[in-house]
């Protein structure tokens, strides 16, 4: 079941903010209109970073994901929530989420039930990375705001855990507040990244 | 963005044994969720691990020291 609410991020160009759609419960459609915008526009980007000898690890590390095969692969299953923001009949970002399993790595939270975070992506135009004049701003911020908001309806008290690319992890630390637990062995050596019920309180003031 | 993002929902009542009913009060204090809270998260577990049963997968438990793994046998 599909269900669609407003939302804001920001329009770099006239720095205002602007209505956008979130979608809770991403369908094959929402995913399959995603790479139809997102792949030809990284292809085209990837093919001028290569041209201008940027280096591979100031790629985006996450241009390979396959957003069809995993919407496909939670479709129905309760334990999942996928969410898309929609705005001029583009998907700006896209987050996958599970609600149940997960459980709280630091000290005072070990124990006790997340959210986690297992895919968070905004659109390629939207990347410093990718793009010479990212579009829209606030992406990531609304859906770590979903991802808390979710965790407050599911009585989690906002905490949420997520494991970070590199490129993200500065932007976890210091734009979300999160508290870096370091470099996690079972996930490919990424950074763990958690959020208490204090910082998830803070992070939306 | 300050309002829910969940679906509405719908009562039942639900008939446990003494047991039963101890196991779920333990788990939400322990968990420091309600007692709904809880059975919602069963249910979303229970869910998941049956559709990759059904999936001719298998479901193991590893030690997080040790590496040594265990199946956990389910009927």
């Amino acid at each position: 079941m599909s269900e669609r609410s407003l939302v804001h991020i920001k329009d770099r160009r006239t720095g205002m903010l602007v209505e956008a759609t979130l979608i809770d419960g991403v369908t094959r459609e929402d995913v399959e209109l995603a790479e139809g915008q997102w792949d030809p526009y990284l292809q085209k980007e990837l093919a001028r970073l290569q041209s201008e000898g940027v280096p591979r690890n100031q790629w985006p590390q996450h241009a390979h994901w396959n957003w069809r095969d995993k919407q496909k692969a939670v479709e129905g299953v309760l334990a999942y929530r996928m969410f898309g923001i929609e705005h001029s009949s583009e998907i700006q970002g896209l987050m996958l989420c599970v609600t149940a399993g997960k459980t709280g790595r630091i000290e005072s939270q070990k124990g006790k039930p997340l959210v986690y975070v297992h895919f968070l992506a905004a659109a390629p135009w939207n990347l410093g990375s990718m793009s010479r004049e990212p579009r829209f701003s606030l992406v990531g911020t609304v859906l770590i705001t979903v991802a808390i908001q979710l965790s407050l309806d599911e009585e989690f008290d906002g905490r949420i855990g997520l494991h970070s690319l590199r490129q993200a992890d500065e932007w976890y630390e210091k734009a979300c507040g999160m508290t870096n637990l370091g470099s996690d062995p079972s996930a490919h050596d990424l950074k763990y990244f958690e959020m208490t019920p204090e910082q998830a309180s803070k992070f939306l003031k | 963005m300050n309002q829910s993002i969940s679906a509405a929902k719908r009562t039942m009542t639900l008939n446990l044994t003494e047991a039963e009913m101890k196991a779920l009060d333990d788990l939400s204090a322990q968990k420091d969720i309600s007692k709904t809270a809880v059975l919602r998260q069963a249910l979303r577990l229970y869910q998941m691990l049956d559709r990759r049963l059904a999936r001719g997968e298998k479901l193991f438990f590893e030690h997080d020291t040790t590496k040594e793994k265990a199946e956990l046998m389910l009927i």
